[in-house]
């Protein structure tokens, strides 16, 4: 085993690995940027170096100032977290050459799972369900009829070339494709120089569910079952739940076995994800793979009992997984709220800036991996994450019920926090039945809370006006001469907005 | 002490008088409220309204109040009701309005006009990057580019003065 572990990360996930590696024994190396002192991450590992300015792209990103802090602190192994350099083949390749294990995938697993059309072809190759279509250009009109006859529609005609939503075009009918294949080819043609176009099935009202799998380098995998991330919000997850409710032993069995095929054919060794499109008759698709520890894996532990980062520090360093297939059991259901510094009510503006006070939330079944601390300054520079709220119920309603009281418990002020949004997300109605698809957060659910009705204006109302009355009285005070034999008490003056805070 | 709640256009009076340590009376709209009100947390109140337990975060910026509760925000502006009879006998001070401010401690990545220039009123004037977002501040009159304060790639403060439109 490592006796020492450089984390090339900072804010939670940095904060989690120290945890794992604190637990094992294994001495732990923070990097952080100049704005990063005071961070968390910093405060909790046993060495810490500086590595740059505040821009990620002058510390976190640059692989020569890694590299050189994992020598000079004499780690043995650097652990990417998520993000910054985790999915770099070229950093995977530059550890694999300074003689340090890179925690994660291969250089060659990374690139065949980071490009899409390789990715599909390797996993297509190896049995794994893709969503079905074409990947190369196809030439003729007639093969455009044809192909699109095969798979049936509503179908997808995709730009080569393309990217922004250029060149898309759905077809819902046979009727429309002639039109549609001119208007998607004109597209193309201005848009990239290049009027290829290839054919995918429209997957309407998807789901997304992915496969959290473990390999080691002897050959063994394990997978851990499914995490439920339809929930989000322009394309990026910010709920996540293990088990989803539409997902069948059978189903998760055989999603399972074909996740475990997918990181087969790539040689994958360490923790990865494999992401699945589901339709509404629980049809699922390979999407991609995460060739990392994902922000969500929590949900996963919770249900399993495995802890995935000392499962990955294991494999890393050349261990037997620990556990086998027939081992992994799941218990109960867990729901993941990440919890960042925007404003849920200014369209999620990012809020960075200091946490006045902070009251984290506890009791039964709740898990708070947070970055962050009371009297933190979250900088304007990196990722506006403040922690990601778990928790564990017996069952769906339970965790749900714990997840709606641990953010009421949960005050962070200062910045303005999305736990109001996943307050107002675990009371609809959609979400508890378990009825909702990737478009629920954006068509459903905020043109329902524009039409709901607010129950406590009259307390916001009172409350605000008793706030200011305060406020007014305490000014007065101040303005007022402290009269012959009236002491002034520290103690008044000590909590008036604007007087200095006795420590 | 008298003040005016304005909630989408409609102004309700609401008076506050202090009738013990922390405890108040309030009347609005007819009736009377007798609340226990403690400042514990910052800008978080523990209200006990009756006897029902409330945690409030009142959030205040020239008037306009933000108040969570439940994970549900109240917006209204709220105002002394001598403060509204000046504010109304100065008649519409479009001045304050028109100044574009940062919302958040970040960048400036773009400015989308120059002084001089004519905009509309929600038309994009400057764009500030705060943690890897870029967010576009728009004007809130008509009018004309008066001054603009800062400079392409220059680290703002929050509340910090960006452009004034006339």
């Amino acid at each position: 085993m490592f006796r020492k572990i450089l984390i090339a990360n900072r804010g939670e996930i940095a904060v989690r690995v120290v945890r794992a590696c604190q637990e094992m024994g294994i001495r732990t190396v923070a990097v952080y940027s100049e704005v990063d002192r005071h961070a968390l991450h910093v405060r909790c590992a046993d060495e810490a170096h500086l590595i740059g300015p505040p821009p990620a792209g002058e510390s976190y990103l640059v692989i020569d100032k890694i590299i050189d802090a994992a020598k000079r602190s004499g780690a043995e192994a650097i652990h990417p977290g998520y993000g910054f350099l985790a999915e770099n083949p070229v950093f995977a390749e530059r550890c694999e050459k300074e003689g340090v294990k890179l925690i994660g995938p291969s250089a060659h697993a990374m690139r065949t799972m980071g490009s899409k059309t390789l990715a599909r072809k390797t996993v297509q190759a190896a049995g794994v369900p893709v969503v079905p279509g074409t990947v190369d250009p196809i030439a003729t009109e007639e093969e455009v009829f044809r192909v699109a006859g095969e798979i049936g529609f509503p179908i997808m005609l995709k730009a080569t070339a393309g990217g922004g939503g250029k060149g898309l075009r759905l077809v819902r009918g046979e009727e429309d494709l002639r039109s549609s294949l001119r208007m998607a080819k004109s597209e193309a043609k201005s848009a990239f120089s290049d009027d290829s176009v290839y054919i995918e099935k429209y997957i309407e009202n998807p789901r997304h569910v992915e496969i959290q799998i473990l390999g080691d380098r002897h050959g063994n995998y394990v997978h851990l079952g499914e995490r439920e991330c339809s929930i989000q919000r322009r394309h990026q997850k910010v709920i996540e739940e293990s088990p989803s409710v539409v997902i069948t032993p059978q189903v998760r069995a055989a999603m399972g076995k074909v996740a475990i095929d997918a990181g087969r054919a790539a040689d994958y060794e360490g923790v990865g994800t494999v992401e699945f499109l589901v339709d509404k008759d629980v049809n699922f698709y390979f999407l991609e793979m995460n060739t990392r520890l994902q922000v969500e894996h929590p949900v996963t532990e919770m249900v399993t009992g495995v802890d995935i980062v000392k499962e990955q520090i294991r494999i890393a360093a050349g261990e037997k997984l620990s556990l086998r297939q027939e081992d992994v059991k799941q218990t109960g259901h867990a729901i993941e709220c990440r919890v960042y510094a925007e404003d849920p009510d200014r369209n999620f503006m990012p809020c960075p800036g200091p946490i006045t006070s902070l009251r984290t939330p506890g009791g039964p079944g709740v898990r708070d991996d947070s970055g962050v601390f009371e009297g933190f300054e979250i900088p304007i520079y990196y990722d506006p994450i403040i922690s990601k709220l778990v928790v564990w119920g017996k069952d769906r309603q339970e965790a749900i019920a714990r997840m709606k009281r641990a953010l009421g418990e949960y005050i962070v002020t200062g910045v303005k926090t999305t736990i109001p949004f996943h307050i107002r997300v675990m009371n609809n109605q959609h979400f508890l039945e378990g009825n909702f698809d990737t478009n629920f957060i954006d068509k459903v659910f905020f043109r329902e809370e524009r039409e709901r009705e607010l129950p406590h204006f009259h307390v916001a109302v009172i409350a605000a006006a008793i706030q200011l009355f305060a406020d007014e009285r305490k000014q007065a005070v101040a303005r007022r001469p402290v009269e012959a034999g009236e002491p002034a008490s520290l103690w008044k003056y000590s909590s008036r907005p604007g007087m200095p805070k006795f420590r | 002490m008298n003040y005016i709640a304005t909630i989408e256009g409609r102004e309700i009076k609401v008076t506050v008088e202090e009738v013990g340590a922390a405890r108040y009376r309030v009347t609005g709209e007819g009736k009377e409220h007798l609340v226990d009100a403690h400042q514990v947390q910052d800008s978080v109140w523990s209200v006990l309204y009756g006897t029902d337990s409330f945690e409030v975060d009142i959030q205040g910026r020239d008037e306009e109040y933000e108040v969570l509760i439940d994970g549900d925000c109240y917006k209204f502006s709220l105002m002394n009701e001598q403060r509204k009879a000046l504010t109304r006998a100065g008649g519409k001070s479009a001045a304050g309005k028109a100044l574009v401010t940062s919302p958040m401690p970040g960048k400036v990545v773009k400015l989308l006009v120059a002084e001089g220039e004519q905009v509309q009123a929600d038309q994009g004037v400057i764009v500030v990057e705060a943690m890897k977002m870029e967010n576009e501040l728009k004007s809130a009159v008509t009018g004309t580019v008066k001054e603009v304060f800062v400079k392409d790639g220059e680290v703002v403060e929050s509340g910090a003065k960006l452009i004034l439109v006339e």
